[in-house]
């Protein structure tokens, strides 16, 4: 391909793009609609990911001991739990330890302990971290068979409801992104197809003195690509906007909530739209010139 | 240059359009290619820049086996032929310059090749001075002789001409004629579909008619043959 043939085909986008001048506009517009729809589920899922991640990562068990469970049953205890398939880390918890971090927690209320005067209601107790989350039922089921052992307790009802909504979170909003993914082709492909068509005579003239398909296809490939970049600048930077307003918002009311920070979140997903919205354009319009090059 | 051998061509539908047709055309020759309309004349030219793909036989056009082709060769094939149409097929936004260079731009030849090459053939057309002109400001015989110049400007070894003077009166048909003689003189093998009488019966060139999808007579110097 020689810099003259370069310099005809940009010339040639430029005019197309010019020519239709209001289609492109319109089109470009629900190009830029599509991908931000498809955008928003994108970071959606993955701050769903993200939540998903870091409350598994909490998950734990709590082993709480007999009373009368001695110090050096305890040890070997601990050693059987660390043999446990898929057992990270096992943390011997005494109930001295247990009554500071109580304190601690309660903070200014704790003289509410006062009243226990000097006794200690709480167990000697392990913290089981487990590989994956969802060993952490039947771990904590296998566990509770030892003996010494109380009662083995993690989060349960939260942990499988949390599994349940986000699975059909994915699910959906994968649904949902092809099926934008396929309304943005479909856009592109339209747009190229009138424009294909209105120069059909163009291309039929071209053929007849010999230009190969991938010279008649490349200014149209290229517009699609064109359109399916402006569309996705459009919606990267109205994503970008809407992300900073909610963490922003977010972070004033739920501190604690784990949104994925802007940066390099906003940069990744920008790429993605823009990548995916150029592809998409490519795709479109080499659909849509398909049928015009049997000639 | 263009060699058939028991060439048949049925469309989907069943109609034959032309059947056993046997021709040799050497480089060089001038021939007019006559019958009435729907004899099979268009079918035959089709051909020969592989818009239309014969259905059994052998036809190769210079030196290129038209039947066994890949499409992706088609390109080729049609570089080495010029086409002309009885409609001009310009394009209407390009100058005539413009619409010239075109055949040449598509076909990615160098710059300074485009402009000698231009300017050459708008001068065997006669239309140095109307470059800039658009189609819609041309008469037809001006248009055609833009669509001869896009036919010629690469140099082909055959110039392929479907009715090109059948929109045309006739002292302008002869100006296209005079035009195609001189491409001729230059050694470029000429096939021209025709229903022009006159013009026939005047150049007494080889004459090859067309009657029902069948070669009916093939004449060294022939004259139209029909009487309208």
């Amino acid at each position: 391909m020689n810099i003259n043939t370069v310099e005809y085909f940009v010339r040639e986008v430029m005019h197309s793009l010019k020519r239709n001048n209001w289609m492109s506009v319109a089109s470009i517009g629900t190009v830029a609609v599509s991908l931000f729809i498809f955008g928003m589920f994108l970071m959606l899922v993955m701050n769903m990911n993200k939540m998903v991640d870091t409350m598994e990562s909490q998950v734990q068990i709590k082993v709480y001991l007999e009373d009368d469970f001695s110090r050096e049953d305890a040890k070997d205890l601990e050693k059987e739990l660390k043999q446990m398939q898929g057992v990270e880390k096992v943390t011997f918890v005494t109930k001295e330890e247990a009554m500071e971090k109580f304190k601690e927690r309660l903070g200014d209320q704790k003289t509410l302990l006062d009243a226990l005067d000097e006794t200690n209601p709480l167990p000697d107790s392990f913290e089981v971290m487990v590989l994956q989350p969802e060993m952490v039922k039947t771990a904590a089921e296998n566990i509770e068979k030892f003996e010494g052992v109380d009662s083995a307790k993690y989060g349960q009802d939260v942990m499988e409801h949390l599994f349940d909504i986000t699975r059909l979170i994915r699910i959906f909003g994968f649904a949902l992104m092809m099926v934008l993914a396929l309304a943005t082709l479909f856009i592109i492909s339209n747009t190229i197809r009138l424009t294909v068509f209105a120069r059909r005579k163009e291309i039929a003239i071209m053929k007849y003195v010999g230009a190969t398909d991938w010279f008649i296809r490349w200014p149209f490939v290229l517009e699609g690509i064109v359109m399916g970049f402006l569309g996705s600048i459009i919606a990267s930077v109205v994503l970008r906007l809407t992300y900073s307003g909610i963490t922003a918002k977010i972070y004033d009311t739920l501190a604690f909530f784990p949104l994925i920070p802007e940066e390099p979140f906003l940069t990744y997903v920008t790429l993605i739209v823009v990548i995916g919205g150029m592809i998409m354009g490519a795709i479109g319009s080499t659909v849509s010139i398909k049928r015009f090059l049997k000639v | 240059m263009i060699h058939m051998n028991d060439v048949m061509k049925v469309y989907d539908n069943g109609a034959i359009a032309l059947n056993h047709i046997n021709v040799d055309i050497k480089k060089g020759e001038f021939v007019f290619l006559v019958g009435p309309s729907g004899a099979g004349k268009s079918t035959f030219i089709k051909m020969l820049f592989r818009e239309v793909l014969p259905s059994s036989g052998i036809l190769t056009v210079n030196g290129r086996d038209i039947i066994h082709m890949s499409n992706r060769d088609v390109p080729f094939l049609r570089r080495s032929l010029g086409v002309i149409f009885q409609d001009y097929r310009l394009l209407p936004d390009k100058t005539v310059y413009e619409n010239i260079a075109f055949a040449m731009q598509v076909i990615e030849a160098p710059r300074r090749m485009m402009q000698r090459n231009v300017n050459n053939v708008l001068d065997i057309v006669g239309l140095r001075d109307k470059y800039k002109c658009f189609p819609n400001q041309l008469s037809g015989g001006e248009q055609q002789r833009v669509a001869i110049a896009r036919a010629i400007v690469n140099n082909p070894a055959i110039v392929i001409a479907d009715e090109p003077t059948g929109n045309l009166d006739p002292e302008t048909s002869w100006g296209i004629m005079d035009i195609f003689k001189s491409i001729n003189a230059s050694g470029t093998t000429i096939v021209m579909a025709t229903h022009d009488k006159t013009i026939v019966d005047a150049m007494q060139k080889r004459v090859i008619a067309i009657e029902n999808g069948e070669i009916v007579r093939d004449e060294a110097r022939g004259g139209y043959g029909y009487e309208h």
